[in-house]
């Protein structure tokens, strides 16, 4: 792409005119039209949503919260992540884990994405690597649509199964305690359900 | 201790009595020791030795907690010598200590994190594996212990043993294995267990009301009064930042009234400040009345038995702070031209002089005091409705206004007893709690509870003392001072 050096200057570029810098602009983008037209040059225009544009794996779009090996959630709802939030726009409630040496879970794990400025301080406060800002970088949709993403959203959408796959398993190395240390009292969750 | 010495701490003199320990000069001068397993409230144990103090002419570092200030002695506790000893001694007690700070309900205001940002940062030279130990055990109706977050500082072994005298913890087994528990088939049940979760430097100990309730970071402080008996607790509450959800209550340190503890009883003062919980507006006939219309609803009734004060009974209980019934009694005077009948309405089971010994009075009313004092002051006579109705039935009042209570579980027989009321023809209700009664009566009005207030309550010993307001939960809401000024107005 060609640039056309325009003086601030008022008196310098009324010396050389408005128009015939216009006209040197014109002339400019009627070349590389021209040019691209006649396929001499590749076209830098992208035919969205035909074609997609390959954004770098580290690309910090949609969020997604990553798995343990075992297939939990590894989100231990410490809040540092919304406490971090500058847009404050995630919102946990916590609850009771099975007692496997990580008793807490989050119950609900909700991110308001219109609120979301995508600065990625969620993903550098949480002290788990449970929550990562993926390579999903088209999230246009209608009013209508549900712009809250929910745990189950931001665990097992498809696109991130697509797009980060394994990936989305975290190995950081576990925190589980051996057999031997866990609680042989009565189990004190009022929810004794399945945890996760 | 009539007998003092003096001592220089940092180049600070201080004049205490003798026997006075160092950690209890530190205190009165405002320097800051960092200490484990040193509490105020409790006897001295000494084992955290995190408390360490140069002193002139010792050889060693001392303990501060342990060691008894003498005439002339030279303290110094900022120095490099002394600020290593307590780096080292924090090493040592994160050396088995989890990394559990975002699972731990502590987080936030846990004394490990605060020491180790204020006199730790060191990179850690452990090289072993942290010794695992059991966690989350369930040692009582409102505790869970975590084993491996305790740092063996023993005050939850000593709160057992010296106040509530119940030893219902022990430490066992040795070295690192040390782990704190309770005796085989024995819990820690008692009314003050919560207070050792309070105690618990660490989040060894964590309570089931609060547990993963709400992160501490988001709440806010107000410092106020226990409601819950006449004891009159100072307390803290801790209410979320949004303004709208009470989480628990915690003591505030004051000898004269409750020394530094409080009852379980007492912790369950948030419950019922909640919007879930709460009557949100006025209710008149069963139907919701705006709160612009309240006090216009309420003159109209007034007014038909203007100069007959005889022909009102007013019902109060002792849960009111002073400045309302002072409020209450004036301008009903002034509207009614003179004092209605007045009747106390106590609960008919209470054990009005009972005492645990510890903190927790019979008398379940925050203010029975005050408003002795109040009606005295007004030189006005109330009768007692105790379980026995029958002198408010012989009243024949046209009116009744009642002032319900706002701890309605410090009466036994609360829902009958209410349910007499509605009976009633033409009754004004103030309450504070949702309930499937405040429907009948001809009209209810919401009043503000304890954490919305400023005011007085005056404990059994007659220690007037301020509760301090927090925002309201229903922005709209009028106090009864309100109500009653609109209808001056």
């Amino acid at each position: 792409m060609g640039y056309i050096n325009v003086s601030k200057d008022p008196e310098k570029s009324l010396k050389n005119g408005y128009l015939s810098t216009t006209l040197l602009g014109l002339g400019q983008t009627i070349s590389v039209f021209a040019k691209q037209l006649f396929k001499l040059e590749e076209s830098v225009t992208i035919q969205w949503p035909e074609v997609e544009y390959k954004y770098s794996e580290r690309f910090k779009g949609a969020h997604f919260l990553t798995k343990r090996p075992d297939g939990q959630v590894r989100c231990t709802a410490c809040f540092l992540c919304a406490t971090n939030c500058p847009a404050q726009c995630i919102n946990i409630v916590a609850g009771q884990a099975k007692d496997n040496g990580i008793e807490k879970y989050p119950v609900r794990f909700e991110i308001d994405i219109l609120r979301c400025v995508f600065c990625g301080f969620c993903e550098e406060a949480c002290p788990v690597d449970a929550i990562r800002l993926g390579p999903e970088y088209s999230m246009a949709g209608l009013p209508e649509q549900k712009w809250v993403y929910t745990k189950d959203y931001l665990l097992n959408r498809d696109e991130i199964k697509k797009q980060v796959g394994a990936k989305q398993v975290s190995k950081k190395e576990e925190n589980t305690k051996d057999a031997s240390v866990l609680s042989s009292l009565p189990n004190i969750h009022r929810h004794s359900g399945e945890g996760h | 201790m009539s007998e003092t010495v003096t001592l220089t701490i940092d180049g600070k003199e201080v004049t205490v009595p003798k026997g006075t320990s160092i950690i209890e000069a530190t205190e009165i001068l405002g320097v800051e020791i960092p200490r484990f397993c040193w509490h105020p409230g409790l006897s001295v144990a000494g084992v955290c030795r995190f408390c360490m103090v140069k002193i002139e002419g010792m050889p060693k570092l001392q303990i501060a907690c342990n060691t008894a200030c003498t005439e002339g002695m030279k303290v110094i506790t900022v120095s490099d010598e002394v600020k290593d000893a307590h780096k080292w001694a924090l090493e040592f007690h994160l050396i088995n200590h989890p990394l559990d700070c975002p699972i731990c309900d502590q987080a936030g205001e846990c004394e490990l994190q605060n020491y180790y940002m204020k006199v730790g940062r060191y990179s850690s030279q452990m090289d072993e594996d942290k010794v695992l130990k059991p966690k989350a055990l369930d040692v009582g109706d409102n505790l869970v212990l975590d084993t491996e977050r305790c740092i063996l500082c023993s005050r939850c072994v000593r709160f057992e043993d010296e106040v509530t005298k119940t030893s219902s913890l022990g430490i066992f087994n040795r070295g690192d294995h040390s782990v704190i528990g309770t005796f085989p088939n024995r819990k820690v049940q008692h009314n003050y267990s919560y207070n050792i979760v309070d105690i618990c430097p660490v989040g060894a100990f964590t309570a089931k009301d609060f547990r993963f309730k709400c992160r501490v970071w988001f709440l806010n402080e107000t410092k106020t009064i226990c409601p819950g008996c006449s004891t009159g607790c100072n307390v803290t509450l801790y209410e979320h930042k949004n303004q709208r959800q009470y989480y628990r209550l915690k003591p505030r340190k004051n000898l004269e009234v409750n020394g530094h503890w409080m009852c379980d009883e007492g912790r369950t003062m948030y419950e019922h400040l909640n919007a879930t919980n709460r009557l949100a507006a006025p209710i008149m006939q069963g139907k919701h009345l705006s709160w612009n219309l309240l006090s216009k609803e309420l003159k109209q009734k007034l007014e038909k038995v203007k100069g007959n004060a005889a022909k009102v009974a007013l019902v109060l209980t002792p849960q009111y702070t002073n400045e309302e019934y002072e409020n209450i009694l004036s301008s009903l005077n002034s509207i009614l031209g003179g004092l209605p009948n007045i009747f106390v309405w106590r609960d008919s089971k209470e054990k009005f002089d009972d005492f645990d010994g510890i903190l927790m009075r019979g008398d379940r009313n925050a203010n029975s005091k005050g408003l002795a004092q109040t009606l005295e002051k007004k030189s006005a006579q109330a009768i007692p409705l105790s379980g026995d109705f029958s002198p408010l039935a012989s009243a024949n009042a046209e009116l009744v206004i009642v002032f319900g209570p706002e701890i309605e579980k410090a009466y036994s027989q609360f829902a009958t007893e209410v349910s007499r009321f509605a009976e009633m023809t033409n009754v004004v209700y103030f309450g504070t709690t949702l309930n499937p009664i405040a429907k009948k009566f001809s009209l209810t009005i919401p009043t503000k509870v304890f954490a919305e207030k400023n005011g007085t309550f005056v404990n059994f010993k007659g220690i007037p003392q301020k509760l301090k307001a927090n925002p309201l939960v229903f922005p709209a809401m009028k106090g009864i001072e309100d109500i009653f000024a609109e209808m001056k107005a």
